[in-house]
């Protein structure tokens, strides 16, 4: 697995997990199960709270810096599908 | 000027991509490579066979494979594709030897992802995906009494279903607090997961898989919370991209570990395109790659890769990913962002919410159906949904996937027409009352 295909499956792992708990919270619903050892605390007490005070604009100008497909030619995100007057 | 286009792999993809490059010119030659005995078949389909739901796996099959040579498309049914020879333009393909082309498609689908642990080695464990596989395994059913699905994932879900709906005394075993946990937000599963305790299916969330028990075959499966005795384990592990053969021969993969394409389906090496569960797609709304969508984005990936490989000029487009399945006694579906997914993003929005109703109140079938509609703050313009009901989800979860890729708002839906029909369509519309409440709350923040 190249680092980069690890670090993003760290990261949405964990990111979810406290997503998780967090929505879970709120509905009264099950939670996951609390962290244990150095891997989940690093991920769960030090990444997704960092990660959860960056502004939006900043993770995506992160997101978008990764290699992959969106980085290849696609009309329709540079320009994105618009709204038109009706037809006739 | 007709091409010679070679197709590895049979699935939705592979066969959409054949057809696309006859299509395309039907002067062009497309050889369609599969290591397995079928090709164009539905395995979406193979746990409602499981479940009964389906009589026979018959119904599986899209065509006779009589109607593909018919159409010009040359399919070599158990053939190994061993390597891509990128320079030299070749296959090297087991019993063939090496076979040239003009253009390439990969299509070659996605793998299981390894549990991990002790045990894989073992009989009995059910990896679905191969409709012959499934045939057998549908005599095994037969005479099973317990049967463990490891994770509730898409997959987990039907099995799961199916599995309960045979009789068979079923265990789900989750990592996740609740079933389908990365895309599904706890209101909306609930009820699912209550029907299936109805249909005595017993759940265990939070739960690591550790280990498959047994001597020649599984006859149990040892889990973070006890040991549960079983005559199969389904092992429904999340998709990952069978990019094996690509990246041997130095195809590039995004961070899904995918193919990456551009909106031809075409890869990094010059007329080799892509296309179905190998590659990633880049969202509409974030950008950010996603791999392991559904057989319909597959199949049309397929056929903009086969088009563009076969000489003409289609263009796929970024996804706004409208799902749907039936699990348990409901149906959930939705498009784009859930509140788990928004939140572990870190995007902010708006919620409206609301329970309405499939058909007239009067009506007899009348069902319930919960929407909910997440919007960004700003102009409140939606970025995804879920839904739970039992009729209706599958349409409405295609149209808010259009309305989130268009930019339309919940004011534009709280406003929306919407058929009135006693049998088919209640006189308020669950989305309009969904986005209504929206409104509200976002009114509400705004004042307060």
């Amino acid at each position: 697995m190249s680092a980069l295909r690890w670090l993003r499956a760290n990261a949405e792992h964990y990111l979810l997990v406290a997503a998780q708990d967090h929505i879970g919270r709120r509905y009264r619903s099950e939670r996951p199960r609390p962290p244990r050892g150095l891997k989940d605390l690093f991920w769960l007490r030090l990444f997704a709270p960092l990660h959860a005070r960056l502004p939006w604009s900043f993770r995506r100008r992160l997101l978008h810096a990764m290699p992959g497909s969106h980085r290849q030619r696609w009309a329709s995100l540079s320009d994105p599908p618009h709204r038109r007057p009706p037809a006739v | 000027m007709p091409h010679k286009t070679l197709v590895v792999g049979g699935g939705a993809a592979g066969i959409g991509a054949a057809g696309g490059v006859k299509a395309a010119d039907p002067a062009n030659e497309v050889v369609v490579y599969t290591e397995f005995e079928d090709v164009g078949y539905s395995p979406c389909g193979i746990p409602y066979v499981h479940g009964r739901e389906i009589d026979t796996f018959d119904s599986l099959f899209l065509a006779e494979k009589e109607a593909y040579v018919q159409a010009g498309i040359d399919i070599h049914y158990q053939t190994r594709v061993e390597a891509i020879d990128l320079q030299r333009k070749v296959l090297r393909v087991a019993g063939e030897g090496e076979v040239a082309w003009d253009r390439l498609v990969v299509a070659t689908g996605f793998v299981y992802a390894d549990p991990g642990v002790p045990g894989g080695g073992l009989d009995g464990l059910y990896y679905v995906k191969n409709i012959r596989e499934a045939m057998e395994w549908d005599k095994v059913l037969d005479d099973t009494r317990t049967a463990v699905v490891v994770n509730a994932s898409p997959l987990g879900l039907e099995m799961t279903t199916a599995l309960a709906h045979r009789g068979i005394e079923t265990h789900l075993v989750h990592p996740g607090p609740w079933a389908l946990a990365d895309v599904v937000d706890p209101d909306i599963i609930a009820p699912v997961q209550d029907s299936w305790a109805e249909l005595g299916v017993h759940m265990h969330f939070n739960t690591t898989l550790e280990s498959f028990v047994g001597d020649r075959a599984v006859s149990a499966v040892r889990t973070s919370s006890g040991t549960i005795p079983a005559d199969l384990a389904v092992i429904c592990t999340h998709k990952e991209p069978n990019v094996t053969l690509a990246t041997a021969a130095g195809l590039k993969t995004g961070s899904t570990g995918g193919l990456i394409v551009d909106e031809r389906m075409a890869t990094s090496a010059p007329d080799v395109f892509a296309a179905g569960d190998c590659t990633e797609l880049p969202h509409g709304l974030t950008g950010v790659g996603v791999a392991g969508l559904t057989g319909s984005h597959a199949y049309a990936q397929g056929k903009v890769a086969g088009f563009n490989a076969g000489g003409g000029t289609k263009r796929y487009q970024p996804v706004y990913v409208p799902w749907g399945t039936p699990a348990g006694k409901w149906v959930i579906g939705g498009a784009s962002f859930g509140e788990t997914l928004a939140t572990a993003l870190g995007l902010p929005y708006v919620l409206g919410k609301a329970e309405g109703i499939s058909r007239a109140r009067y009506y007899p079938g009348t069902k319930k159906i919960l929407v909910k509609l997440l919007a960004e703050p700003e102009e409140l313009r939606l970025i995804g949904a879920q839904m739970v009901g039992q009729e209706g989800i599958k349409e409405r979860a295609d149209f808010l996937a259009t309305a989130v890729k268009f930019g339309l708002t919940l004011n534009d839906l709280a406003s929306m027409e919407n058929v009135y029909s006693p049998a088919i369509g209640a006189l308020n519309e669950p989305i309009v009352l969904a986005a209504q409440n929206g409104v509200e709350n976002a009114s509400a923040a705004r004042a307060g």
